[in-house]
């Protein structure tokens, strides 16, 4: 479970990027974030995330309240977490089966289990022909799935996704998301996003945004700012 | 092994610049490092040299001598005494003035005075040595380079300083020198260290591989250096000899321990060799520690 409990954040040249933001997202639960540029919702990611802290509130995933000043599980916290970015992110200087493999290396697997489970998560996003492939040989569409595969492998309990379909054209971005749905009620899902009618499509909880506050929170909802 | 080749083949232009900074860095401690032993090889066997001589009146007899010899021995402070008595001081003279039998004829052992010669373990010691002889009986004359002591004893404190502020400056030099090669290496990760840090990488995780491909660099660098001086040294080996024509031994003290430099021997060089991997170990670990620090803060 995730409990944002008015978490407030304020840069140190004065724009308020969250103003007393709370909501609950339940274990498996699948949410869009939608909102225009700035309403704060790669924010509110980035905090799961621990990469920035709130000014003040109280942030609660799991059994960890991250905002605790004695909070210093953050490794523990990061191992749960698997991030999608808009650009990916994948590593140029490794090809595909090492890229997946990094996010199964640094938690310690063995490298006899690293193999299968590399192996079963590629067929999943359906690159298993690609895995000695280096990123410069793929499309945007594959860097994405390279992405997917790394976040989820690894019995990650929470996925979140930072436009995981920006950079991507319609078709590519409905095969993306086909993946996301595979994973539906078995990791907590977190995609902002700003296509709508992928949102719409989904009939899934919608949290909009604006000027850093929710302003809706819709259980079966579409994209409507 | 594997992992750190890969990243030399992926990243080898900045490899081989930091390869080439810890060559040069090591080839010149290496240098220093054995001039430097060399040198203070030759000051300890210089500070042996200057002695205090003592002249007895010549009616002191053999005993009270002795006494003397005996008490400056318990001293600790005194490497060795030479006592030459009437006689001995005699033939000395004798030989000396083998051509000129006039000066011969004039001369007997009975006015020739006993004598010792005293080789103090440290030039330091010698003045007080001298203070304490002048204090004795029957003395006639206590003699001591007293100028020649005292350069000495400025010269090796002002070459062990200088050593020391030189070496301080070429550990700072290389690990700064060798953080910005590194750091140039690792600013080209630095989307690869970040994506690290937030899917739960450990620092030691993400900084492993900098530090071994470092430790890597290093002993490679330093294998290199030793080779190519002990090659350089050896070429040189008459030259050497003819250098240090007359000086049996030259040794150091190494944690209490005296360590023979010359002639040159096996044991000197595996513990120069050994020296110079663990400076080029640690300095290329540490340049590494403290470049990935800057991308850590994630």
């Amino acid at each position: 479970m995730i409990v944002f409990d008015k978490v407030t954040k304020k840069f140190p040249l004065g724009n308020t990027a969250l103003n007393d933001v709370s909501f609950e997202i339940d274990d498996n639960q699948f949410v869009f974030l939608v909102g225009q540029s700035g309403a704060g919702k790669t924010t509110i990611l980035k905090m799961i995330t621990q990469e920035i802290s709130p000014t003040s509130g109280s942030i609660i995933i799991d059994d960890f309240d991250i905002t605790d000043k004695n909070f210093s599980q953050k490794i523990e916290l990061r191992r749960k977490i698997g991030i999608i970015f808009q650009d990916f992110k994948v590593l140029s200087d490794k090809n595909v089966f090492e890229n997946i493999a990094v996010s199964l290396k640094v938690i310690g697997v063995d490298n006899s289990d690293l193999k299968a489970k590399v192996k079963k998560t590629l067929e999943l996003v359906g690159l298993s022909k690609k895995e000695m492939v280096f990123p410069v040989q793929l499309s945007a569409g594959e860097l994405q799935r390279v992405a997917i595969a790394r976040a989820i492998i690894g019995d990650r309990d929470i996925i979140i996704a930072d436009e995981p379909t920006g950079n991507l054209d319609p078709k590519t971005s409905w095969d993306i998301m086909k993946i996301f749905k595979k994973l539906e009620g078995k990791k907590t899902i977190i995609i902002a996003t700003h296509n709508t009618d992928i949102v719409n499509s989904f009939q899934k909880r919608v949290l909009v945004l604006k000027d850093g506050k929710i302003i809706k929170d819709q259980r079966k909802g579409g994209y409507e700012l | 092994m594997k992992e750190i080749w890969t990243s030399i083949r992926r990243t080898p232009y900045q490899s081989f610049s930091a390869f080439l900074i810890l060559f040069f860095t090591l080839f010149l401690t290496l240098i220093l490092f054995v001039s430097l032993t060399f040198l203070y090889g030759t000051l300890n066997y210089l500070e042996t040299k200057p002695q205090v001589t003592v002249y007895f009146q010549t009616k002191t007899l053999e005993n009270q001598i002795f006494k003397i010899r005996d008490d400056l021995m318990a001293s600790g402070k005194v490497l060795s005494l030479k006592y030459i008595s009437k006689n001995e001081a005699f033939n000395i003279y004798k030989q000396l003035n083998k051509d000129n039998p006039l000066l011969l004829e004039m001369v007997s052992a009975d006015i020739l005075p006993p004598s010792l010669e005293v080789y103090a373990k440290k030039p330091i010691y010698l003045p007080e040595i001298a203070e304490y002889l002048k204090k004795q009986g029957d003395i006639d004359e206590v003699q001591y380079e007293k100028d020649i002591i005292d350069k000495l004893l400025v010269l090796t404190n002002t070459i062990r300083i200088s050593a020391l502020i030189f070496f301080s400056y070429l550990i700072l030099m290389s690990i700064v020198v060798l953080t910005t090669m590194i750091l140039f290496k690792i600013a080209l990760k630095e989307s690869e260290i970040t994506l690290l840090k937030l899917i739960g990488a450990t620092n030691f995780y993400i900084r492993k591989p900098y530090i071994f491909e470092s430790l890597f660099l290093g002993i490679t660098a330093s294998t290199i250096s030793f080779g190519i001086f002990s090659f350089i040294v050896v070429y040189f080996n008459s030259f050497l000899q003819s250098y240090f024509k007359g000086i049996t031994v030259l040794s150091v003290n190494v944690f209490n321990y005296p360590l023979n430099i010359w002639p040159l021997n096996y044991v000197f060089f595996a513990i120069v060799f050994v020296s110079i991997t663990l400076f080029g170990m640690i300095i290329s670990s540490v340049a590494s520690y403290i470049a990935t620090n800057k991308y850590l803060k994630v």
